[in-house]
């Protein structure tokens, strides 16, 4: 792995550096020590048997001085300090880009934008204190609706997670149109969960009251899960037993907090990730294709900065895949409302325009360029993804 | 990923006698992507190294002017004739002179071993990004790089937060900042001494780069001596500090000095705008930049370097339909509006995604027609053929089908 050697290439620099900081304390301490001897002769010249006088103690400290020569001293680690330092650098640039903006396009992001997108990922994420304080900073207007949804859905989750439904279960209730329309069944659950959870801590008439007030209107649309889960009335205090994992697993709590969060963002039109998130993670995906397609047309930088597409797919995982694109086997052409797909009996699709050129027009029948089938006229339908 | 295309152009496919059935999906590329990713990850390395060498140099500086002056305080004393107390003076003075560098240099290196560990740290934590902790691995990497966002905008409290709250103090750059901050606080309060002190402590590089920051720092201060009508100081302060820049510099030095003779309630609008305040805004992007390229950062935040690539390759004409999902960033009024400018992706090959289930369909998960010409994918239509007794219901239609009357489409 190339991080090993970047590693072993800093360590050296390391090892240099300390030893070179090791060096001039060591000359420091050389210095200091005959400056300490003369100060010593010239302080004990009194005694009328020494044999120097102060100017030649003077003198001598001098040509020792300059026999330590301490500037020189240090001359040879710092230049192997300097070599290393330079290697590593040289290093660094060779293993990794050492520009990542050089695909950037030369449009300014508006700042406002760019701070409300960030306030809202925090908020999302459940992270108010930042999103307030990013805010504050920019000086940007308060977000205050986003701000009470995502405190409020972090409430419900953060109470749930404590095995406490009831602010989930007042909010299903509330957005009960919403999300039918959605065809969640999470209210159900929720009562489900509350109702095995009376039945295991509580008595069986408990349950039975919970059920007949709560579970009761969800007979009619859910039938079966109605009956398995009175049928649970009979294991009450060893819920695990009964023979209906589906309803009673315990992964159903485990499950809940992410369900919760995606019914919720959901209800209010919000993407269950965050869409800063996303956008990044593409990112950082895409650019290593941008930067190479970059490096080869670094002559056609005007190009790059007008172009009003890319020139080369840049492919990002599945979870990046949110529109069905339509791409002409034959013509390479993106398919759009004017060119549309089309179905031959062979299961073969092209698009309308390749479809037009090989039958001339509509006039003639033709072979499939990807299979021995011969297409009459007609024999064809547009496809909607 | 690509697994309904085979990688081969169409020509090769024209030849090719039967419908392409089954390519297998590609293994996972979410390492691959990781291993491609890391190498943009320079700045993250280069950062706390230029910070280490900037303490190294700086304290080497230090030891060679004391230990300079050391000695050639020795040779003075021994070359004058001074008394025995001024000498015994002299040395002592000396003695604590090295005393006091000793001790200085012990602060720096303590420093330099920590600046060292930070550049460890790093390499550490690119070592450790593994497919077990590659969530966790990314959602570190997202908070870097908005620490470094709200860093360069002077968010200086959320992005201490940000990092503290999620112990990555170590991954971000907040201390260098601190040095930055000092600066553009300064520079915000119409101060320019603190600007030109980190000019003079990073010269030989601004040099290097022929960064005219001081240059313009002088002509700001030489234009606040205008302003103040203190003409002689003003002529004064441009022949010791503007005229060095003369001979490069020669229009703007012109223009400059032509101030004086129009003072600073001027009409003329080619002079007046030197006068106006956002001049000092630009004194503050200037430094911005220069600090940046000193550290070897990117000139744009890294948030909009990826938010950029992100949503270049995110955007499809789709994404400004109102059926647009929620899952796509695009869907947002926020993120199309910094999409505008921003080129489209390209397709080389078709991607499809069910209506029902937004996955992709693929060879697993193939796409099959209805009657009327929907297409949907083959878990969702089984999924809605077993709950209601092979009965089909198209979603956007209404239209209801048996399951045995949908066909396969070959989409390659
Ligand atoms: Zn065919």
């Amino acid at each position: 792995m190339e991080l090993t050697t970047i590693k072993d290439a800093f360590d050296r620099v390391n090892k240099k550096q300390k030893l070179s900081s090791s060096k001039s304390q060591e000359v420091i301490d050389q210095v200091g020590r005959e400056i300490e001897q003369a100060l010593e002769k010239i302080q004990s010249a009194d005694d009328p048997t020494s044999p120097f006088d102060q100017k030649s103690i003077l003198t001598d400290l001098v040509l020792e001085l300059n026999a330590i020569d301490p500037l020189h001293q240090l001359e040879g680690p710092q230049k192997e300090l300097n070599l290393n330092l330079s290697k590593y650098q040289k290093l660094l640039e060779r293993f990794f880009n050492p520009d990542i903006s050089k695909a950037y396009r030369n449009v300014d992001f508006d700042l406002h934008i760019v701070n409300q997108i960030l306030a809202s990922h925090f908020y999302q994420e459940g992270l108010f204190d930042l999103g307030d304080s990013i805010l504050n900073e920019a000086g940007e207007p308060e977000a205050t609706v986003l701000k009470s949804q995502f405190l409020d859905m972090h409430q419900i989750i953060e109470a749930a997670r404590l095995r406490n439904l009831e602010p989930a279960l007042k909010w299903a209730s509330t957005n009960r149109e919403k999300l039918k329309q959605n065809g969640s069944k999470i209210e159900l659950k929720l009562h489900q969960l509350q109702f095995l959870d009376v039945l295991q801590k509580g008595t069986r008439a408990d349950a039975v009251i919970y059920a007949r007030t709560y579970l009761a209107p969800f007979y009619s649309l859910h039938k079966k899960e109605f009956q398995k889960l009175m049928c649970c009335l009979l294991w009450a205090g060893r819920i695990g037993s009964a023979p209906y994992p589906e309803i009673t697993s315990p992964s159903h709590w485990e499950n809940l907090t992410e369900e919760l969060t995606r019914e919720f963002c959901s209800v209010l039109g919000h993407s269950y990730g965050s869409p800063l998130g996303v956008a990044i993670s593409a990112g950082i995906e895409g650019l290593p294709t941008l930067l190479k397609l970059v490096s080869v047309m670094s002559a056609k930088k005007q190009e790059w900065q007008a172009m009003k597409q890319l020139p080369v797919p840049v492919e990002l995982g599945k979870e990046f895949q949110f529109h069905s694109i339509f791409v002409c086997p034959v013509s390479r052409d993106q398919g759009s409302e004017e060119n549309p797909p089309m179905l031959m009996p062979c299961s073969h699709v092209l698009c309308k325009q390749s479809m037009m050129k090989l039958s001339k027009s509509g006039t003639r029948s033709f072979k499939c360029p990807y299979c021995p089938a011969e297409i009459s006229v007609g024999q064809w339908r547009q496809l909607y993804f | 990923m690509d697994s309904l295309s085979n990688g081969a152009a169409a020509a090769t496919i024209a030849t090719r006698t039967t419908p392409i059935t089954t390519t297998p999906a590609p293994p996972s590329s979410k390492l691959a992507h990781l291993t491609e990713s890391l190498k943009l990850e320079h700045q993250f390395l280069r950062v706390p190294f230029e910070h280490y060498k900037k303490s190294i140099r700086a304290d080497h500086r230090v030891f060679e002017k004391e230990m300079s002056a050391v000695i050639s305080g020795v040779t003075e004393a021994a070359d004058a004739d001074v008394s025995k107390d001024d000498a015994v003076h002299h040395l002592s003075s000396l003695v604590s002179k090295l005393q006091g560098l000793k001790r200085k240099l012990e602060g720096g290196s303590r420093i330099e071993n920590l600046q060292a560990q930070r550049c460890r740290a790093r390499l550490d934590h690119l070592e450790s990004a593994d497919a077990e902790n590659l969530t966790d691995w990314n959602n570190t990497r997202l908070k870097r790089i908005l620490v470094d966002y709200m860093l360069r905008m002077s968010y200086y409290d959320t992005a201490a937060k940000l990092a503290e709250s999620n112990n990555i103090q170590d991954l971000v750059d907040i201390d260098v900042f601190q040095e930055a901050k000092r600066v553009i606080d300064a520079l915000q309060n119409k101060e320019v001494a603190p600007a030109l002190a980190w000019c003079a402590d990073n010269k030989s590089r601004l040099k290097k780069s022929k960064s005219k920051f001081e240059f313009q720092l002088r002509l700001q201060e030489f234009i606040e001596l205008v302003r103040a009508e203190n003409s002689m100081r003003a002529i004064t302060y441009a022949r010791k500090y503007l005229s060095p820049w003369g001979a490069t510099h020669t229009k703007e030095l012109q223009r400059v000095m032509a101030t004086l003779a129009f003072k600073s309630n001027t009409e003329c609008a080619r002079y007046k705008v030197l006068f106006e305040p956002i001049q000092w805004d630009f004194l503050v992007d200037q430094f911005k930049q220069e600090f940046c390229r000193l550290y070897g950062m990117t000139l744009e935040p890294l948030l909009n370097i990826y938010l950029q690539a992100g949503l270049s390759a995110l955007k499809t004409p789709y994404c400004y339909e109102d059926d647009c999902t929620k899952e796509d960033p695009l869907s947002q009024d926020n993120f199309r509006k910094l999409a505008l400018p921003l080129p489209y992706s390209k397709q080389h090959h078709s991607k499809l995604v069910c209506y029902i289930t937004k996955e992709l369909m693929d060879t697993e998960n193939p796409p099959q027609v209805l009657p009327n010409g929907y297409v949907y994918s083959t878990k969702a239509l089984e999924e809605m053929a077993k709950k209601n007794n092979g009965k089909i219901t198209c979603p956007r239609t209404g239209l209801i089908c048996d399951y045995l009357d949908l066909v396969k489409a070959y989409i390659s």
